[in-house]
């Protein structure tokens, strides 16, 4: 379960604190539901999910996590550009004190990865879909209860995306998956229950459709 | 997976794993290993063979090349482990990522590979004055010992700090770049310290890079002529203030460097 308690947040700009992007935010997630996020660009989906993942830090409220969360995997975040693919993997394997299989983890991210020989290169001289392939590759090599998804799927290829569909299919059951996406095709596959956020406050609907619907009419 | 490690586990790990990607990235490449060493050397040949030229064979009752090894390589480990801690933040922003990772983490397990790399070059630098035929072996080991962990304490302390400010400020890391080259000077690398007059001696005397520096080159000679009151104690005290001061910066503004 995780609880998202009247989350406050504004970061700082050149000119003082900025303005309000979540303002009041609440909501909780059951444990084994999926949600999906919805809003408009700016509506602070993506600072959203990192403070459900721990990295950021809400201004005002808290949030309860009492499952294993991932962290938030999209835009290449969390890889170092001067180590190659093999080295994140290595590092990421002891942050998490899972030494004692690295060679196990190592050829399951280089399986489900698919980079080739990019594989023992500077992440740096990646593409934008290389990493991505990376990064999720990498979450997935590590079991948590709740996936963190920011687009994750929005970078990859025809191929990627259908295998991390699949992926996503085969982890929900025994895992949950809180993402961010454009494509409502892909949040009603995956997604039981949506959250649309809107003007800083978080609306929670049961049925990811009404979360859709509740997002389209404020388009309109 | 194991549901929950005990943080002192998950910090252990995370310093593991930065101390050998920082490592990773300090010496890969071709010419990583030969500039870690030769920028020293290159150092102290110069500034050797200069001394030489003025014929200056002996500094305060040693010779010149063990006084100037000593104080260059002092100076180097305070400036280079402050250096690399100061830019340790921005270097490691992409794996803020992963919560288990602190900006702190990051700082320190800096500063313990600078101890570590420092201890290397210092070992081959020794061994090669030893090949050269000279008196290598310190009259007091632990002595220097000391000096030198002070010096490198007052890095981790101004290593801190700094790491810290650069985050509020950008521009605080130029002013240190400032601040380096005139501490050069005073801090009594080349010049010895000891032979200035009073008043000023005692002014220079409150930098406490004085004393580690006259610290260690007196543990390898107890003839040596230091600067007037001498004193260890105060290099460490400076120190452990210093890195006090420092942890709490981090903590204070903890969810600052983050969130930036």
């Amino acid at each position: 379960m995780i609880v998202v308690d009247d989350i406050y947040k504004r970061y700082r700009t050149e000119h003082g604190p900025g303005r309000w992007i979540l303002e009041g935010a609440s909501f909780t997630i059951p444990t084994g539901v999926s949600v999906g996020l919805v809003g408009r660009n700016g509506a602070g989906k993506s600072t959203l999910l990192g403070i459900i993942g721990g990295v950021d830090q809400p201004t005002r409220g808290a949030v309860t996590r009492d499952c294993r969360v991932s962290w938030p995997m999209g835009f290449g975040g969390g890889l170092q550009g001067s180590l190659t693919g093999r080295q994140n993997t290595k590092f990421v394997c002891r942050i998490f004190g899972r030494e004692s299989d690295i060679e196990d983890i190592i050829e399951y991210v280089q399986d489900f990865a698919e980079i080739g020989s990019y594989f023992e290169e500077p992440v740096k001289n990646y593409s934008s879909g290389m990493k991505a392939r990376l990064q999720f590759a990498l979450s997935l090599a590590f079991e948590f209860d709740v996936y963190i998804s920011d687009e994750i799927t929005s970078v990859g290829d025809t191929a990627f995306k259908k295998k991390a569909g699949q992926a996503f299919k085969d982890l929900l059951g025994k895992s949950s998956l809180i993402m961010v996406s454009h494509g409502e095709s892909t949040l009603r596959e995956f997604c039981d229950s949506g959250v649309w956020l809107h003007e800083g406050r978080a609306h929670w609907f049961d049925k990811v459709d009404d979360a859709l619907s509740a997002y389209r009419e404020s388009l309109a | 997976m194991e549901l929950h490690r005990h943080s002192l586990k998950i910090t252990l790990s995370v310093w593991r794993a930065l101390l050998l990607r920082e490592s990773l990235s300090r010496l890969a490449g071709r010419s990583a290993w030969f500039w870690l060493i030769a920028e020293p050397v290159l150092h102290m040949v110069v500034l050797s063979v200069l001394f030489a030229v003025i014929r200056q064979r002996h500094v305060g009752g040693i010779e010149t090349v063990i006084w100037l090894v000593l104080g260059l390589q002092g100076f180097f480990l305070f400036r280079r482990t402050a250096n690399q801690m100061a830019g340790a933040i921005d270097s490691n922003r992409a794996l803020f990522t992963y919560r288990q990772v602190t900006p702190t983490d990051t700082v320190l397990m800096r500063g313990v590979l600078e101890a570590l790399l420092m201890m290397i070059v210092l070992s081959v630098i020794f061994f090669g004055l030893y090949l050269l035929g000279y008196d290598i072996l310190p009259d007091d080991p632990l002595g220097l010992l000391e000096a030198f962990t002070g010096l490198w304490l007052l890095g981790v302390a101004l290593g801190l700090i700094v790491s810290v400010g650069a985050e509020l400020a950008p521009e605080f890391r130029q002013i240190i770049n400032m601040i380096m080259m005139p501490l050069y000077f005073i801090s009594g690398v080349l010049l010895p310290i000891a032979n200035i007059p009073e008043p000023y001696q005692s002014w220079l005397t409150i930098n406490p890079i004085v004393h580690g520096l006259d610290g260690a080159r007196l543990a390898f000679a107890p003839y040596y002529h230091s600067v007037r009151g001498l004193s260890m104690p105060y290099l460490h005290i400076c120190a452990i203030v210093g890195i006090v001061i420092g942890l709490i910066l981090h903590r204070r503004f903890a969810d600052f460097m983050v969130t930036k």
